[in-house]
């Protein structure tokens, strides 16, 4: 029994087969919801409302021809996607969605899973750092050293912001903090600028608009997928899509109080928590325009983090006046 | 760590094919290149061979987006040439197609900026209003980037009751789309955090480096071919020259804003003061030797033509010196201590029209940094002397 | 400066219908006066061959079919035609029209070509010329 669950666990939901779907239906609705929200029509054709749309994108690059360059590091080249996309997949597994119980949330759940996943997060912006280096190509490169400038940007005041509700919780265990706020919504209030910030690092993470600075198409055509083509490609835009619904879960789980109510309702709390997240995701990708990779840095560490330190603060606050 | 990155010929930031070769430290660009004559069509050639006439519909197509001005340029030089008084309802005419086709040209102008700071929400509503007055022109002319309205002596279609109600009625929505993109423009934080203090050009350097059109107002330098040498009806119409004093991407931006309202009142003026009779007049096949030069107010800039007769119903030659040309070095100015992020910015605020722009072959010697004409003959010698007795590379590099 | 300046106006065209249009699906009137294809109404053709010397694209081809008979052959190349209505303008008969069609498009540049066999006609020119 408690095989096939696993089994369930990680091919079907919320493994491989769900994350393949929703990322797929996810990205269909960012590019539909930006479309609407420019007065334009978005996927309109491929099944009902163009729903099909990212699945036969997918199958149209999976069946392109795959180029590697010749200069560049062979290996490592064809490599990266599949790694990527297995570092996404598995952060995916920690997240407490299938809730049985509170001792078993999930296959995985420990004391300190919400550092591994934010840890696994990370990892992405590596890879298409190490993507970006090993093309060779030389917007590829410079794609490549914007993703590490960046990442010294978003990444603590991000990690401080996912921190904060956890110190409320006194918890590092993903399924104990979601718990500890269903028990008590209203502390999840205490969270919202965290919550705040939290949305525009991930916006900064998924290199979302106005973030977009690495694969910038007007400066330096694909960035570090300039050389991406075929399959490998393909892996990549489907491990972006998927770093959003993980990213989106993350942030549901520990600033929305996670997905309770077993198989079935704990499914469709997820879907409408993580859409509501990348709502916001999708309206700011909308409302703003490119800013450049020193910007970024400064704007981190001038609002970002002071703001993430002092939801801290608050926090720190509010649980000496509770406890 | 300097190295060199090629910024075209193929470019998702250039909509036509241009090389400019940036030497980089890191983000910073230290030095610029721009190479041309990937584009070059052999227009001035083709135009030797053609009637007057004829002529007007190859001139048209120098240019997509200003295609008015560069047939205004022409008919008004081939008018002088020909001794011809074009009739006032005609010009009045030719001034309101001039007048959209600058309304025109400004918002794409906004959408694309918009898009090349990657703020694409502001390029794609833009570019949808930017449907009402190309809707406009349709009307007017028959089809939408094509006017094909100008004919020597005049204009070849007439305007009714009808149209110029619906283009009064129009112009009010646009007007207040303008109003709020001027507001959204000068207000959205990560919008006006990427133009401004970019592409800095003094007053000075601009003046030196012969920029011309809203690059050269937003230096602070009121040039204005309407006004400095009015030509159809500009001397009758009010209107003022905008400027700006910030010198960089943000006061491009803001004169092309304000020049969009001056370009309403215009039209406005025009619809409501419009003569009555004939729209033009009769026109010789054939122009008496002499020579000409036209000016006209592109949107991008002054815009030259230069034509010579010789008493036949072609001309003898036609030059063209389109705007883009002379911000050329000005833009290279521009770039120099920018960063990569605004390449496509700086590049854009001169607006660009690379095709319009390419007319000789203008050789860079890397060594020296000369430029030279050369003629076709002495480049085919120059060539077959360079490849004369070398074998073929085979694997050859990437020239970076 | 504010943030999000443009929030109002996105989210109040949400649920707006979009601006565009379903194109191959669904298809916008063209003005009255568009400029389309020209095309020859024979019987009034005075082959006085101002519409072919006047092309810019050189796309009409008037040649004699039968001297005696006064038959003429016009044929217009659609492919080479960039539409600019000069014909219509130069006709003093008003023998040639523009048609409001734009969508011509084909595999083959042969099938774009549209030919008239005629008898000239004998009718007095109408309107002055624009442009002798
Ligand atoms: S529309 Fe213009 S190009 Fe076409 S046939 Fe007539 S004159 Fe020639
Ligand atoms: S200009 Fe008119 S009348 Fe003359 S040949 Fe052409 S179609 Fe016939």
């Amino acid at each position: 029994m408690a095989t096939v669950k696993t089994l369930i666990y990680l091919v079907i939901y919320p493994g491989l087969l769900f994350l393949f779907l929703y990322s797929t239906f996810v990205e269909w609705y960012d590019r539909k919801l930006y479309a609407r929200l420019q007065n334009r029509m978005g996927p309109t054709h491929t099944g009902r409302f163009g729903l099909l749309q990212p699945i036969a994108d997918f199958i149209k690059l999976m069946a392109k021809e795959d180029i590697v360059p010749d200069r560049a590091d062979r290996k490592m080249f064809s490599v990266l996607p599949a790694v990527g996309l297995a570092i996404v997949f598995t952060a995916m597994l920690l997240l407490p969605v299938w809730n049985y119980s509170l001792d078993q949330p999930s296959a995985i759940s420990f004391n300190g899973d919400l550092i591994v996943v934010l840890y696994l997060l990370s990892l992405p912006t590596f890879i298409f750092f190490l993507a970006g280096w090993s093309s060779t190509n030389l917007f590829s490169t410079i794609g490549g050293a914007r993703v590490l400038t960046m990442l010294f940007g978003y990444e603590v005041p991000l990690f401080l912001s996912v921190l904060s509700p956890a110190v409320l919780a006194d918890s590092w265990r993903l399924a104990e903090i979601a718990a500890f706020y269903r028990q008590k919504p209203a502390l999840a209030l205490v969270n919202l600028l965290g919550f705040i910030v939290a949305l525009i690092c991930v916006q900064a993470k998924l290199e979302r608009t106005p973030f977009d600075i690495p694969h910038a198409e007007t400066e330096i055509v694909g960035g570090t997928f300039t050389e991406y083509s075929g399959k490998k490609l393909a892996l990549f835009r489907l491990m972006m899509d998927a770093e959003m619904v993980v990213a989106a879960g993350l942030l549901a789980t520990v600033f929305l109080g996670g997905f309770p109510g077993g198989v079935f309702l704990g499914l469709l709390n997820f879907i409408i928590k993580t859409l509501f997240v990348i709502f916001f995701l999708s309206l700011i990708r909308a409302t703003t325009s490119r800013i450049r990779v020193d910007q970024v840095v400064s704007f981190a560490w001038k609002y970002l983090a002071p703001l993430a330190i002092l939801q801290l603060l608050i926090v720190i606050l509010v649980k000496g006046l509770i406890s | 760590m300097r190295f060199q990155i090629p910024i075209g010929p193929q470019h998702p930031a250039l909509k036509e094919p241009i090389s400019l070769r940036m030497t980089v430290e890191g983000e910073i660009i230290r030095d610029a290149d721009i190479r041309l004559g990937y584009n070059h069509r052999g227009l001035e050639k083709l135009a030797e061979q053609k009637t007057w006439i004829q002529n007007i519909y190859l001139t048209e197509r120098i240019c997509g987006i200003c295609s008015h001005s560069h047939t205004t340029c022409y008919v008004q030089g081939v008018e002088k040439l020909m001794e011809l008084e074009p009739p006032k309802r005609g010009l009045y005419i030719r001034t309101l197609v001039a007048e959209l086709e600058r309304i025109h040209s400004h918002l794409l102008w906004l959408g694309v900026a918009g898009h090349e700071a990657g703020f694409d929400s502001f390029f794609m509503y833009t570019w949808r209003d930017r449907e009402i007055v190309m809707d406009i022109l349709e009307i007017i002319c028959g089809n939408r980037v094509h006017y094909g309205i100008n004919t020597i002596g005049g204009v070849r279609r007439d305007l009714d009751e009808q149209q110029v109600k619906h283009i009064l009625d129009s112009l009010a929505i646009l007007r207040q789309r303008s109003e709020y993109y001027q507001h959204l423009g000068t207000n959205e934080p990560s919008f006006v955090a990427r133009l401004a203090g970019v592409g800095y050009l003094s007053r000075e350097d601009a003046i030196a480096l012969c920029a011309v059109g809203p690059t050269l107002r937003a230096s602070g330098v009121p040039m204005d071919v309407r006004k400095d040498d009015p030509y159809a009806v500009y001397d009758e119409v009010p209107f003022e020259v905008c400027t700006a004093d910030t010198c960089d991407v943000l006061g491009r931006t803001v004169v092309r804003i304000k020049e969009l309202f001056q370009c309403y009142n215009i039209i406005e003026y025009l619809l409501k003061n419009l003569p009555s009779g004939p729209v033009a007049v009769r026109a010789p096949r054939r122009a008496k030797p002499n020579e000409v030069v036209s000016r006209y107010e592109a949107p991008r800039g002054e815009n030259i033509h230069y034509i010579k007769s010789n008493g036949t119903d072609k001309p003898e030659r036609l030059k063209v010196r389109a705007p883009t040309l002379g911000n050329y070095a000005a833009t290279i100015k521009m770039l120099k201590n920018g960063f990569i992020a605004d390449v496509p910015l700086i590049f854009a605020a001169i607006d660009p029209c690379i095709c319009c722009a390419e007319r000789a072959v203008s050789l860079v010697d890397a060594r020296s940094g000369q430029e030279k004409i050369i003629s076709m003959n002495s480049l085919k010698t120059l060539s077959l002397k360079v490849s004369a007795g070398k074998a073929r590379k085979r694997e050859a590099e990437w020239p970076l | 400066m504010k943030i999000g300046v443009f929030i109002p106006e996105l989210l109040r065209h949400l649920f707006k219908k979009p601006a565009t249009v379903d194109y191959p699906l669904q298809k916008l009137e063209v003005p009255r006066d568009f400029r389309g294809s020209p095309y020859l109404r024979p019987e009034l053709c005075i082959v006085c061959r101002a519409c072919e010397r006047d092309c810019p694209a050189e796309a009409i081809e008037i040649t004699a079919t039968n001297e005696a008979e006064k038959r003429f052959r016009m044929v217009i190349h659609n492919d080479r035609c960039i539409h600019c209505a000069q014909c219509v303008d130069s006709c003093p008969t008003e023998a040639m029209l523009m048609d409001t069609r734009f969508e011509i498009s084909d595999y083959d540049r042969h099938n774009l070509k549209m030919e008239w066999e005629y008898v000239r006609a004998v009718v007095k020119p109408k309107a002055e010329p624009k442009t002798s």
